[in-house]
C-alpha cells in the first residue's frame, strides 16, 4: 500500500502542492511561535527597574504570548481547512480511479490505508519544510515582534529539540486529521462507478454542509437582528460573532451561493461569446467554483469584518471621550509647566491630570474570590474640582466630592477589576506608604489603556508632581476665542496644545494603531493561507481541465481564447467570493452603525478602507495569475494528443 | 432457435463439449433466479431487468447482446455483485452472493471474478507491469514478477512493462487489461464491451485471447456487447428487450447475430 501511495502521490503532486505548502507554513509558524512563547516565559523579568517598567514589560510579554497563541490557533486551524479541502477535492476527482481499485480487489480499508498513506506522505514533505522553515522563521518572528514594540529590544529565542519535535508531529497529525473525511467518503466509492465513463458527479452539498451550513447562517441572521438593538459593546461582540459564523456559514453554503451569484454575473457576461462560456462552466462547475470563492468569503469576511469592528470601536473612543471631557483644549506637558497654565489670560478653568509613579495595592474581588494585587500605572493626580468641572462621568458609586485628602478614585481602567467602596488601599508615593479610602467608581469607558485610579493632588509631593507628564484640559473664559488662548499657550511654551476634537480623534487613531500591529500580524498570516487555498483551488481544478480545454481548442477556440476564458471565469469567481465576504462585513457592522446611531445619533462605523483596497486587487491579481498559469499549463500539449488519448 | 419466454431457467449448455464433459453437466458458475432491477421510485419507476433467469456454464463464453437500454449492462453488474438486485437471487459459484457483505465481494473480486472494459480503466500513475500485478498485491497474495512478466508476455507486450497506460495504445492497453484479468485466474471474467474502442485488428487479437482463456484456461466469460463480429467469436449469444430474455443462439455466426439484432432493434 505504501509502494502503491507513492506511486500515486507522485502522480497527483500538482494536487498536493498546495497541501503541502500549507503544512510546512503550520509547521514552520507552530515551531517559530512555540519557541518564542517557550522564550517569553523563561525571560526573567529584571528585578532592578521600577515597579512601573517591570509591570510594563510584563504586559508586553503577556500581549506577545496572546498573540502567539491566536497565530497558533489560527494556523492550525488553517492549515486543517486547506489539507481537508485538498482531500475532499482529490477524492472527488479520483473517483473513478478510487472505484477501480475497489473492482481489482481493494477492500474498503485498504482504500482508507492508501488515503492515510498519502496524507503522511504528504505530511511529511510538509513537515520537513516546515521544520527546516521554521528556524529562520523563529528569527523572523521574534525581530518583528520586537519592532513592532511586543517585546524589549535584545529579546531572542533559542532552539528547543523538544518543541521542533513536537511541531513536527503536529503537522503529521494534522495532515492525518485532515484526510479523515475524504478517506471515508471515498471508501465509499462503490466498485461500479469505474464502469461509468463521466463517473457519477460527487454531491458537492453533503448532508452535513446543509446542517451546519444553514444552521449558522440561521444563527448569523438572528444575530446581525439582534444586533440592531443592542448596546454598543453588545453590539461589537455580536459583529465580531456575526464575521466569524457568517463567514464560515457562506463558505459551507458556496456550493449553493457562488452559482446562485454566478447568475446575476451572467448577466453581465452573456453579451461577449468567451463570457457565456465562462459563465456556463461557472454555473456547472459547482465544486470549483465552490472552493476557490470560499477562502475568499472567509477572508474578506474576516478582515473587513474584525478591523472595521476594531475601527469602529476605535472611533466610538475619540467620540466617547469627546463627550467625555467638557473643556476646549488639552494641553500636555510636564507638571511643572501645567502649574502656570492657569494664570494664563482667558483660562477659566485648567484642570491639571499629572500621571505619578504611585503603586496602589489593595484587594479586589472576583468571582467571589478576594486577590491582593497592586497596580503600578496609571494612576492620576488631579484636583477634584477642577476635574469635575472638565468631565463629566458620574461615579457610578460614590462621588468625586469626596475625593480629598486620604481618599482614592476608581478611575475608568480597574472600573470592572473588582475594586469596592470603602475599601481601604495602600499606595506607595515615592518611599512614603499611605492608606487611602476608595470613595469613588467611575464608570468604565471603551478605551484601552485608560486611567486606573485618582488621587487627590495633595497626597503627591510637589517634587513628583512636578516631574510627572501632565496632561490639562482647559475651560476658556466665555467670550474668548479659544484659539487665541491656545496662541497664548503656546507663546508661553508650556506644552503641546491641541483642541479637545483633535485631542480625542488622536486618542482614536493611537487605539486604532493598536488594534492594527496585532491584526497586521494575524490578517498577514490569514491571507497568505488564503493566497494558498485560492492558488492551490485554481491549480487542481486547472489540472482536471486539460481534457475540457483541449475540446475547447478542438471546437474552435485558439490558445489565448481559452486562457482567457478561464480568466474571466476566474475573475468573476473572485468577484462572488469577495462580493459574498463583503456582505457578511456589511451585516456585521450595520449592528454598529444601529448602536451608534441610538447611542449618539450618529453611525460610527468606520468602513476598513486600507485592507479593502489591499484585498480587491491583490485577491484579482492572485487568482488571475494562478489561472493564467495553469491554463497555460493545461493547453501546453496540442489538443489532438488530448481529445483522442483515453486515461 | 426460437424466441422462448423466460419462465423456466435457461442454462446455456454450449462451451467445450467432449467426453470429460458431456452437454448438460456442465458446473453453472453464475446464475440468476428471477433478478428483477429497478431504477428510481414512483412515476419514474425504470425496470431495468424483469425476471430473469439465466445461467452460465463453467467454461463457456456467452455474448449479451440487446438494443440500447435493455438491460445488458444490468445484467453483468447484477452478475457480478457490483449492484444490488431489487428481487431474486444471485448465485457466484454456488454461493448466494444477492446480499453479501461488502467483504465477501471484495473478496470474490480478488480471486474469483474478473473485469475487462470498453474503457480499458488502467491505473493512469501505474505502469503496465504494476498495472497487473495490482490485483495481486491487493489480495496480498505473493507477487511473482516471473507471472506478471508471462502474463503481459502472453498478450505480446513483453516489451512495454514499464510503460504507462498513456503510452500504450488503445488496443495494447486492453491487453494490458486481459492480461490483468489473467492474472489471478478468476473463474468467471466480465467484459462490458471490450472491443468497442478498438480497431479491427486490435479487436481479433483482444477475442484471440479471449478465446483461448476459455479454451486453454477453462475459464468462464459473461460478455456485453454490441458488435455481431465479437459476439460471434462466443460460444452462444443471450438477447435482451425491455430487461428480459428473449432470444439465444448457440455456436453463432456474424450473420445470424445481425439479422437477430436487427430483428430486435427493428
Amino acid at each position: 500500500m505504501l509502494r502503491l501511495s507513492l506511486t500515486t502521490f507522485r502522480e497527483h503532486r500538482r494536487l498536493f502542492a498546495g497541501a503541502i505548502v500549507a503544512v510546512a507554513l503550520g509547521v514552520a509558524l507552530l515551531q517559530s511561535s512555540l519557541l518564542v512563547m517557550a522564550a517569553i516565559s523563561d525571560a526573567e523579568i529584571p528585578s532592578s527597574p521600577s515597579g512601573q517598567a517591570r509591570e510594563r514589560l510584563r504586559d508586553a510579554y503577556a500581549g506577545a504570548a496572546t498573540l502567539l497563541g491566536m497565530t497558533v490557533l489560527l494556523a492550525a486551524f488553517l492549515t486543517l481547512f486547506i489539507v481537508s479541502s485538498t482531500f475532499a477535492f482529490t477524492v472527488a476527482q479520483r473517483r473513478k480511479e478510487l472505484a477501480l481499485l475497489r473492482l481489482a480487489g481493494g477492500s474498503r480499508p485498504q482504500l482508507l490505508g492508501l488515503l492515510l498513506c498519502e496524507a503522511s506522505l504528504l505530511g511529511t514533505a510538509g513537515t520537513a519544510a516546515g521544520v527546516l522553515i521554521g528556524v529562520p522563521a523563529t528569527w523572523a518572528q521574534s525581530w518583528s515582534l520586537v519592532a513592532f514594540g511586543f517585546l524589549p529590544a535584545g529579546f531572542s529565542p533559542r532552539l528547543d529539540g523538544g518543541i521542533m519535535l513536537a511541531s513536527a508531529c503536529t503537522g503529521l497529525g494534522v495532515a492525518l486529521l485532515g484526510v479523515l473525511a475524504a478517506a471515508r467518503r471515498a471508501a465509499a466509492v462503490r466498485p461500479l462507478e469505474a464502469l461509468r465513463d463521466a463517473g457519477r458527479a460527487a454531491r458537492v452539498m453533503t448532508v452535513s454542509r446543509w446542517f451546519f451550513g444553514t444552521s449558522l447562517l440561521a444563527l448569523t441572521i438572528w444575530m446581525i437582528w439582534v444586533g440592531q438593538a443592542s448596546e454598543v459593546l453588545g453590539a461589537i461582540v455580536i459583529a465580531l460573532g456575526v464575521s466569524v459564523l457568517g463567514a464560515v456559514a457562506l463558505s459551507l453554503l458556496s456550493p449553493l451561493v457562488v452559482p446562485l451569484a454566478g447568475r446575476l454575473f451572467g448577466l453581465a457576461l452573456r453579451p461577449s461569446t468567451l463570457g457565456e462560456l465562462a459563465q456556463a462552466n461557472l454555473r456547472d462547475a459547482v465544486r470549483r467554483s465552490a472552493s476557490t470563492a470560499a477562502p475568499l468569503i472567509v477572508l474578506v469576511a474576516l478582515v473587513l469584518g474584525l478591523t472595521g469592528t476594531l475601527d469602529s470601536l476605535a472611533t466610538m473612543v475619540g467620540e466617547e471621550q469627546r463627550r467625555i471631557v467638557a473643556g476646549d483644549l488639552v494641553v500636555d506637558s510636564t507638571g511643572a509647566a501645567a502649574a502656570r497654565i492657569a494664570e494664563v489670560p482667558g483660562v477659566a478653568v485648567a484642570s491639571v491630570q499629572s500621571t505619578v509613579p504611585v503603586s496602589v495595592t489593595g484587594r479586589h474581588r472576583r468571582a467571589g474570590r478576594a486577590y491582593r494585587r497592586t497596580v503600578y500605572s496609571g494612576v492620576v493626580a488631579v484636583d477634584p474640582p477642577a476635574y469635575g468641572r472638565t468631565h463629566r462621568p458620574v461615579a457610578r458609586a460614590g462621588s468625586l466630592d469626596r475625593l480629598h485628602g486620604r481618599t482614592i478614585a476608581v478611575a475608568p481602567g480597574q472600573s470592572e477589576e473588582g475594586w469596592r467602596l470603602g475599601d481601604v488601599v495602600t499606595a506607595r508615593v515615592g518611599g512614603r506608604r499611605m492608606r487611602l479610602r476608595i470613595v469613588a467608581l467611575l464608570p468604565p469607558t471603551l478605551e484601552n489603556g485608560a486611567d486606573n485610579f485618582l488621587v487627590p493632588r495633595e497626597l503627591v509631593p510637589d517634587a513628583i508632581a512636578a516631574r510627572a507628564p501632565a496632561q490639562t484640559v482647559v475651560q476658556v473664559a466665555p467670550g474668548t476665542d479659544p484659539a487665541a488662548v491656545a496662541g497664548r499657550l503656546r507663546a508661553a511654551g508650556i506644552g503641546t496644545v491641541r483642541t479637545v476634537a483633535r485631542w480625542a480623534g488622536d486618542r482614536a487613531a493611537a487605539e486604532e494603531r493598536g488594534n492594527m500591529a496585532i491584526f497586521a500580524v494575524l490578517m498577514g498570516l490569514g491571507g497568505l493561507y488564503a493566497a494558498v487555498a485560492v492558488v492551490n483551488a485554481v491549480i487542481i481544478a486547472g489540472a482536471e481541465r486539460t481534457a475540457e480545454f483541449a475540446v475547447a481548442r478542438v471546437t474552435g477556440l485558439s490558445r489565448p481564447q481559452v486562457v482567457r476564458m478561464a480568466l474571466i471565469e476566474a475573475s468573476a469567481v473572485t468577484a462572488i467570493g469577495l462580493a459574498l465576504g463583503g456582505l457578511v462585513a456589511a451585516g456585521a457592522l450595520a449592528g454598529i452603525a444601529a448602536a451608534g446611531v441610538r447611542a449618539v445619533g450618529v453611525p460610527l462605523v468606520a468602513v476598513p478602507w486600507t485592507p479593502l483596497l489591499l484585498l480587491v486587487p491583490g485577491a484579482f491579481l492572485v487568482t488571475g495569475a494562478a489561472s493564467v498559469w495553469s491554463t497555460l499549463s493545461a493547453t501546453r500539449r496540442r489538443p489532438v494528443t488530448l481529445v483522442t488519448a483515453r486515461e | 432457435m426460437e424466441a422462448r419466454p423466460a419462465d423456466g431457467i435457461d442454462f446455456m449448455m454450449v462451451g467445450r463439449t467432449g467426453p470429460e464433459r458431456p452437454a448438460g453437466v456442465s458446473r453453472i458458475v453464475v446464475e440468476l433466479r428471477g433478478v428483477t432491477r429497478e431504477y428510481g421510485a414512483g412515476q419514474a419507476r425504470i425496470r431495468a431487468l424483469d425476471g430473469v433467469h439465466i445461467g452460465f456454464p463453467a467454461g463457456s463464453w456467452t455474448a449479451v447482446m440487446g438494443p440500447s437500454g435493455s438491460g445488458k449492462s444490468t445484467l453483468m453488474h447484477c452478475a457480478a455483485g457490483l449492484e444490488k438486485v431489487s428481487d431474486g437471487r444471485v448465485f457466484l459459484l454456488g454461493r448466494d452472493i444477492t446480499s453479501a457483505p461488502d467483504g465477501v465481494l471484495t473478496a470474490l473480486r480478488r480471486r474469483t471474478v474478473g473485469f475487462v472494459f470498453q474503457s480499458f480503466n488502467l491505473i493512469g500513475s501505474l505502469s503496465a507491469e504494476q498495472n497487473v500485478a495490482l490485483p495481486l498485491r491487493l489480495a496480498r497474495s505473493g507477487v511473482s514478477r516471473k507471472d506478471v512478466r508471462d502474463v503481459l508476455a502472453a498478450v505480446g507486450l513483453g516489451d512495454r512493462l514499464g510503460h504507462r497506460p498513456r503510452e500504450l495504445s488503445g488496443g495494447q492497453q486492453q491487453r494490458v487489461a486481459i492480461a490483468r484479468a489473467m492474472v489471478t485466474r478468476p473463474e468467471v471474467l466480465f467484459a462490458d464491451e471490450p472491443t468497442g474502442a478498438l480497431d479491427s485488428a486490435s479487436a481479433r487479437t483482444v477475442l484471440g485471447l479471449m478465446r483461448g482463456l476459455v479454451d486453454a484456461g477453462g475459464q468462464t466469460i459473461v460478455m456485453v456487447t454490441h458488435d455481431p463480429a465479437a459476439a460471434a467469436s462466443a460460444d452462444a449469444v443471450v438477447f435482451l428487450s425491455d430487461g428480459r430474455v428473449v432470444d439465444r443462439l448457440v455456436r453463432p455466426s456474424v450473420g445470424a447475430v445481425a439479422d437477430r439484432l436487427a430483428r430486435l432493434e427493428g
